[in-house]
């Protein structure tokens, strides 16, 4: 690990005996000014977003000398207004069930796939291996697949959303990548002992793509969750956060998302920037967990090796 | 990565019959394993194709798929005479490569800026929120854009006014419409399209470096001739899987982000299937246009694959 930050570090860190010269002064100052200015760029929409959903009712000036007024006089208005509303909790478990439902379908299919596609000695794994990736390659849009989802009777029922992306080729290919990597040694001793292919999954290959399993869970996870598209084609109540949020921000006045006073009396673009930073929050407190995961992953499928 | 290159070639041609049925006996398990997953794919990937046939025929939603009327190219041809066909075009090739202009190079100068920032807490603070925004949807992108641009409280309309200008309502002016869609999405994916770069610049052998330092190379000629150099291949992979999807000019965004006033310069080819095919009900019309996009997608992606492996030795199948 610690080899690993030094390597990251700039070059001339380590050599401190090189003298440096004016252009690398320069030089420094620019990438550090860069760094900061990036780091400016990030905050401020997210700042704005923040300090606006803490706006109090009677709050007089502009938004702009909002992002600057002092967290005593913040209201938590909005929240209270967001919280007492049955909407937001529903929606949250709606989005929750779709999340773990949906990861579990999708582990569930994609895992046996990548595990066949990585058997190298099984007749008729190319044409397996076409079926996967005819689809992936020619991709006929969404009316067809809203057809199919209306003719087999999932209309307004929440596997609507995460059924038909459960598996996603390019994942399958990762895992695939992955199980191939496994010593093939250790699966052919395991079946030369007897195991058959289930077991060689279960007990050798599992085990050992623990990272990958959970990359790829994240992966579908944070996709799902993010969904709002196929929520707004396939369900008409039982409606996941990405709908509600959806549903808020395009309300022009809170009275057209539901009876007037059912917010209380926030601002409604307090409510509007409220409802937007709860929505947020979750993938917030992941983001942590998730980035250590995701970082990996990306470099699987990029990088060959 | 590449499925067909290794490993069956030798068993499956030069076998003998019986050796492939025991070979295929003896893989019964695995066949078995197979056997949902490839359910699932005839049901959820290969119905869909099947469906698309309705972009020949006269769809009606009474009659099914297999009840309406052929009507051949009919379809096509009213998409491709059509006043919006080069509109969709222009606009979805517009978005694509103006995101390619736009966030690949901040993200490349990002990935150097990183690797070569010489205050550790700066750097990870740095990585850290970069890579936030990627994993937020685009409806919270679109709540965080109403909170800096909207049309009367938007807190860049207060800078504007601060200077004097005239407030704009940048979601719904034809002019600032776009800018708002490609800087958006460097805003949002810039960190995270670093990532790739960063990794090949910590690939890159130090010793080049102190080799550089002791010839006297200062940071921007070692920028200049080390560090560029070294990722200039995974440049060019980026670029071309970016053209095997350049149809693809990002759906959720536009979506979340367009309104009637910006139509003429939002919307892609794949908003337009969506309207058209769910909102008007043109199923046979839209799913055309889709079939068509899938078409040359499919070319794309191919071409893409077959330029990837041919230059940088890597192919995603």
């Amino acid at each position: 690990m610690a080899d690993k930050k030094q390597r990251h570090l700039k070059p001339q860190m380590q050599n401190s005996k090189v003298r440096l010269t004016a252009a690398d002064h320069t030089f420094n100052v620019i990438v550090n000014i860069f760094m900061v200015f990036i780091l400016i760029v990030i905050l401020i929409p997210v700042w704005s977003t923040i300090t606006l959903s803490f706006r109090p009712n009677d709050y007089l000036g502009s938004n702009l000398e909002g992002m600057f007024l002092p967290p005593w006089e913040w209201s938590t208005d909005a929240y209270t207004a967001l919280l007492g509303n049955d909407g937001f909790l529903d929606a949250f478990l709606n989005s929750f069930k779709i999340l773990v439902g949906g990861v579990f379908c999708a582990l569930v299919l994609t895992i046996p796939m990548a595990y066949v596609l990585s058997v190298q000695s099984l007749p008729g794994r190319k044409i397996i291996n076409m079926i996967v990736i005819i689809p992936y390659v020619f991709n006929v849009g969404m009316i067809p697949t809203y057809l199919l989802v209306r003719d087999v009777g999932l209309m307004n029922h929440l596997p609507a959303v995460f059924l038909p992306g459960a598996i996603s080729t390019y994942n399958c290919i990762i895992m695939r990548q992955f199980f191939v990597g496994i010593p093939n040694e250790l699966k052919e001793s395991a079946r030369i002992d007897g195991c058959t292919e289930l077991q060689v999954l279960f007990r050798i290959i599992l085990p050992l793509s623990k990272a990958i399993v959970m990359t790829i869970g994240l992966y579908y996870g944070v996709s799902f969750w993010n969904d709002f598209f196929h929520a707004m084609l396939y369900l008409n109540d039982n409606q996941p956060l990405p709908i509600l949020l959806r549903n808020i921000l395009l309300a022009s006045g809170m009275n057209e998302y539901v009876e007037v006073n059912a917010f209380g009396n926030a601002p409604v673009s307090a409510i509007k920037a409220a409802s937007v930073f709860m929505s947020a929050i979750p993938m917030i407190v992941a983001y942590p967990f998730i980035q250590k995961y995701f970082t990996k992953g990306t470099l699987l499928g990029s990088v060959k090796g | 990565m590449d499925i067909g290159k290794s490993g069956s070639k030798a068993p499956s041609t030069a076998l003998s019959k019986s050796r492939l049925r025991r070979e295929i006996a003896r893989h019964r398990s695995v066949y078995l394993l197979a056997l949902i997953p490839l359910i699932y794919y005839i049901i959820f990937k290969y119905v869909p194709i099947w469906n698309a046939q309705i972009a020949f025929k006269d769809f009606m939603a009474r009659r099914g798929v297999l009840g309406s009327e052929w009507i051949g190219l009919e379809n096509f041809r009213t998409f491709i005479n059509s006043f919006y066909f080069w509109s969709l075009i222009r606009n979805t090739v517009m978005y694509s490569v103006g995101k390619i202009l736009i966030s690949l190079p901040l993200s490349i100068i990002l990935a150097i800026c990183v690797y070569e920032c010489t205050r550790p807490a700066l750097r990870k603070v740095v990585q850290t929120l970069a890579y936030l925004p990627h994993f937020l949807s685009w409806v919270i992108m679109y709540g965080i854009l109403l909170a800096l641009l909207a049309p009367g409280d938007g807190v860049v309309n207060d800078l504007i006014k601060l200077f004097g200008g005239q407030p704009l309502d940048f979601l719904s002016n034809v002019k600032t419409f776009p800018w708002v869609v490609l800087f958006s999405d460097a805003w949002k994916e810039m960190g995270w399209s670093a990532i790739i770069f960063i990794a090949a610049l910590m690939g890159i052998d130090v010793s080049l470096f102190e080799a550089a330092m002791v010839e006297g190379a200062n940071s921007w000629q070692r920028v200049r001739y080390i560090t560029i150099p070294a990722i200039l291949p995974v440049i060019v992979t980026v670029l071309i899987l970016k053209l095997g999807t350049i149809l693809d000019a990002g759906f959720n965004q536009i979506f979340m982000l367009y309104s009637p006033q910006v139509y003429s310069v939002g919307d892609i080819i794949d908003t337009w299937v969506y309207r058209q095919g769910l909102l008007e009900f043109e199923f046979g019309l839209a799913t055309a246009v889709g079939l068509f996009k899938g078409v040359f997608g499919m070319v794309l992606v191919l071409l893409a694959n077959w330029l990837s492996r041919k230059l940088t030795e890597s192919s995603l199948f």
